[in-house]
C-alpha cells in the first residue's frame, strides 16, 4: 500500500487523476449513482406518499406479474423490427448520395435536416399529417390505394408500426451520413480493378462494397438497436402508450410509474430488469460479430 | 453513340430517385410552413393545403405575442450555451489522460465508462431526479444542464481524437519545461479542435431539442427551453392549429440555421464518431 502511494505521487497518475476528477465527480453523481442507488430502492416501495419500506423481491415479482410491463417488453422487443428497414433504406439513401451529380451536397442537407429538428416539431407535423382527415388518408384514398381513411395513430393495430415508421423516418438521414462515410472509405481502384478483372456491378458491390462496408452496417445496427429498444419521446409526445397498452414501450413505462404514478422504487426496480436485459443483449451481439471476425473499431 | 442516350436516362432516374426521397423527407416541414402561413386554413381541410395560396404572417404575429418567445428562445440558448461549454471543459479534462498518460486504472475506468452506455435513459431519470432535488437545484437552469454537463460519449469522441496527437508534442513541451496543465491548455487543446467543434455542435442540438427533463426539473414554464414550450403549447392550445404550425416553425428554423452554417464540422463528425 505504502508503496503504491509513493509511486502515486511520483508518477503520471496524480495529475491524471487531477484532470479527470472534475468530469469524474459528475459522472459518478449522474451516471454511476443511478445505477448503484436503483438497486436499494428498487428493494423498497419508496413512493412521495406513506413510509418507505423494504419489501425485498416484492418489486420483481410484482413486474413479472404486471401485465402492462410484459406488454411494454414486447413492444419495445417488437419495435426492433424498424431496425432492418433502417439500414435498407439508409443505405440505399447513402449509395444514392455518393454518386458526384450536380446539386448532390443539397440533396445530402435535405435528407439530413429530419435529425437536427427536435422530436416535439417532428412528431406535432406527423400527427397532423396522419390524422384521420388529415393529407396523408387523403392522398392515399384518392390514390386508391386504401378504402376508408385509417386513424392511424389510434388504431390498436397501426398505431405502434405508425411510431416506428416516424422514428425510422427521422433517422434516416444520420444513418445514410455513416454509410456515406462508409462507401467513400471503399478505395475506387479496387471496384474499377475488379470491374477490368470482368466483374459486373453486382458482383463488386456484393464481393467488395458490403464486405468493406461491414463495421459501419454493425455500427449502425448497434446503434439504432438500442435507440429503439429505448424508443420513449415519439411514443411520450404522439400516443403516451395507448390505445390502451397498444404502443406502451419500457421506457415509457418505466418513466409513467416514476413520474405519473410516484412509485420510485418500483420504477427502480422496472429500470433494472430492463437495463439487465439489455446489456445482455449487447453482450451476445459483441460475441456474436466477434465470432464473425469483423472489427468495428 | 448509343452510350449516350443511356447515360441521360441513367441521369434522369437518379435525380428522379433523388427528389422522391427529397419530397419525402422535405415535405413535411414544406407542408407544415404553408399551414403556418395561411391563417384560418384547417390543417384537415380537403382538398389538403400542400402549396400555400396566399401568405399571411397573422399566426406569426398572434403567436409570437401571446407566448413569450423572446425568452424561450434566450432560456435555450442559454441552457444549450451552458450545455455546450461544460461539456467542452469537462470532457477535453477527463479524456486528456485517459488517451495520452500511463497510470494505473486506466484502462478500467475507461471500460467502466463505456459500458455505463447501455443503460436506459429512462431507468437513471429517477434517481437523477432525486439527486437534483437533494442538490437543492430545482427550478433552476443548472438542474437542467448539470446531469449531461458531461456524457461518456463526448468522453469517448475526444479520448480518440487525443489520441491522434503525437508523442513528441508532449516531451517537447516538457523540455521547454511547461507543466502538464499548459501542455493541455497550449499545445493539445489546439490539436482536438475540430472535435472541439463536433461535441460542441453535437451538445447544441441535443440541447435545444431536449423537452422533457426542462419540464421534470423546471417549475415555472416561463423557464422552459423552445421544445418543452411547444410541447405545452400544444397541450394548450391542441385546436388552434395555426398557432401551433407558426409556434413550430419558429422553433426548428434556428436550429437548422445552425445547422446549414456548421454542416461541414458536424458531418464530418458523425462520420468520424464510427472510424474512431
Amino acid at each position: 500500500m505504502k508503496k503504491f502511494f509513493a509511486r502515486f505521487g511520483k508518477s503520471e497518475a496524480s495529475v491524471a487523476w487531477l484532470f479527470m476528477t472534475p468530469g469524474l465527480i459528475l459522472l459518478a453523481l449522474f451516471v454511476f449513482w443511478p445505477i448503484i442507488y436503483s438497486v436499494p430502492l428498487a428493494l423498497t416501495n419508496y413512493s412521495v406518499i406513506g413510509k418507505t419500506e423494504f419489501v425485498g423481491l416484492d418489486n420483481f415479482v410484482k413486474a413479472l406479474q404486471d401485465k402492462s410491463f410484459i406488454t411494454s417488453l414486447l413492444n419495445s422487443l417488437l419495435y426492433v423490427i424498424v431496425v432492418p428497414f433502417i439500414q435498407i433504406i439508409s443505405i440505399l439513401m447513402a449509395i444514392l448520395v455518393n454518386s458526384n451529380v450536380k446539386g448532390i451536397k443539397l440533396f445530402r442537407t435535405a435528407y439530413y435536416i429530419p435529425v437536427v429538428t427536435s422530436m416535439v416539431a417532428v412528431a406535432l407535423i406527423w400527427g397532423w399529417l396522419l390524422n384521420q382527415n388529415g393529407v396523408i388518408n387523403y392522398v392515399l384514398t384518392n390514390v386508391g390505394l386504401m378504402k376508408e381513411p385509417i386513424t392511424w395513430l389510434s388504431n390498436k393495430d397501426t398505431a405502434l408500426w405508425t411510431l416506428m415508421f416516424i422514428t425510422m423516418w427521422k433517422g434516416l438521414g444520420y444513418y445514410m451520413m455513416i454509410y456515406l462515410a462508409g462507401l467513400q472509405s471503399v478505395p475506387k481502384d479496387l471496384t474499377e480493378a475488379a470491374m477490368i478483372d470482368g466483374a459486373n456491378r453486382a458482383q463488386t458491390i456484393r464481393k467488395i462494397t458490403i464486405p468493406l462496408l461491414k463495421p459501419y452496417v454493425f455500427f449502425c445496427t448497434l446503434i439504432s438497436l438500442m435507440a429503439a429498444i429505448r424508443v420513449f419521446d415519439e411514443v411520450f409526445i404522439l400516443t403516451m402508450g395507448g390505445p390502451g397498452d397498444a404502443t406502451l414501450t419500457s421506457s415509457l413505462y418505466i418513466y409513467q410509474q416514476g413520474f405519473q404514478q410516484f412509485n420510485f422504487g418500483y420504477s427502480s426496480a422496472l429500470g433494472l430488469i430492463v437495463s439487465v436485459m439489455i446489456g445482455a443483449l449487447s453482450i451476445v451481439i459483441f460475441r456474436f460479430n466477434r465470432k464473425g471476425g469483423v472489427n468495428p473499431y | 453513340m448509343r452510350k449516350k442516350p443511356l447515360r441521360f436516362v441513367k441521369l434522369l432516374l437518379l435525380y428522379g430517385a433523388l427528389i422522391l426521397f427529397a419530397i419525402f423527407m422535405m415535405g413535411p416541414f414544406l407542408w407544415i410552413l404553408s399551414v403556418s402561413l395561411m391563417p384560418g386554413k384547417n390543417v384537415f381541410s380537403s382538398p389538403p393545403a400542400i402549396l400555400p395560396t396566399f401568405i399571411d404572417f397573422d399566426n406569426f404575429v398572434q403567436v409570437w405575442n401571446y407566448m413569450d418567445f423572446p425568452r424561450y428562445l434566450m432560456n435555450t440558448v442559454i441552457i444549450a450555451l451552458m450545455g455546450v461549454v461544460m461539456n467542452i471543459f469537462f470532457s477535453c479534462l477527463t479524456a486528456y489522460p485517459l488517451a495520452v498518460f500511463r497510470f494505473k486504472g486506466r484502462d478500467l475506468i475507461f471500460t467502466l465508462l463505456v459500458a455505463t452506455m447501455i443503460i436506459p435513459a429512462a431507468a437513471g431519470m429517477v434517481v437523477n431526479y432525486l439527486t437534483v432535488k437533494a442538490l437543492g437545484l430545482m427550478g433552476g437552469f443548472l438542474a437542467v444542464v448539470l446531469p449531461s454537463a458531461v456524457t461518456v460519449f463526448n468522453v469517448f469522441l475526444m479520448r480518440q481524437a487525443f489520441m491522434g496527437m503525437p508523442h513528441e508534442l508532449r516531451d517537447s513541451g516538457k523540455v521547454d519545461g511547461a507543466g502538464e496543465f499548459r501542455i493541455w491548455l497550449q499545445l493539445a487543446l489546439p490539436i482536438v479542435k475540430p472535435a472541439i467543434a463536433v461535441i460542441g455542435l453535437l451538445e447544441f442540438m441535443a440541447m435545444w431539442n431536449s423537452f422533457l427533463w426542462p419540464m421534470i426539473v423546471l417549475n415555472d414554464t416561463k423557464q422552459y427551453p423552445i421544445a418543452s414550450a411547444l410541447s405545452f403549447l400544444n397541450g394548450q392550445f391542441s385546436y388552434n392549429f395555426g398557432w401551433i404550425a407558426a409556434g413550430t416553425v419558429i422553433s426548428v428554423i434556428p436550429i437548422i440555421i445552425v445547422f446549414l452554417c456548421t454542416q461541414k464540422y458536424y458531418m464530418e463528425g458523425v462520420s468520424g464518431a464510427v472510424k474512431g
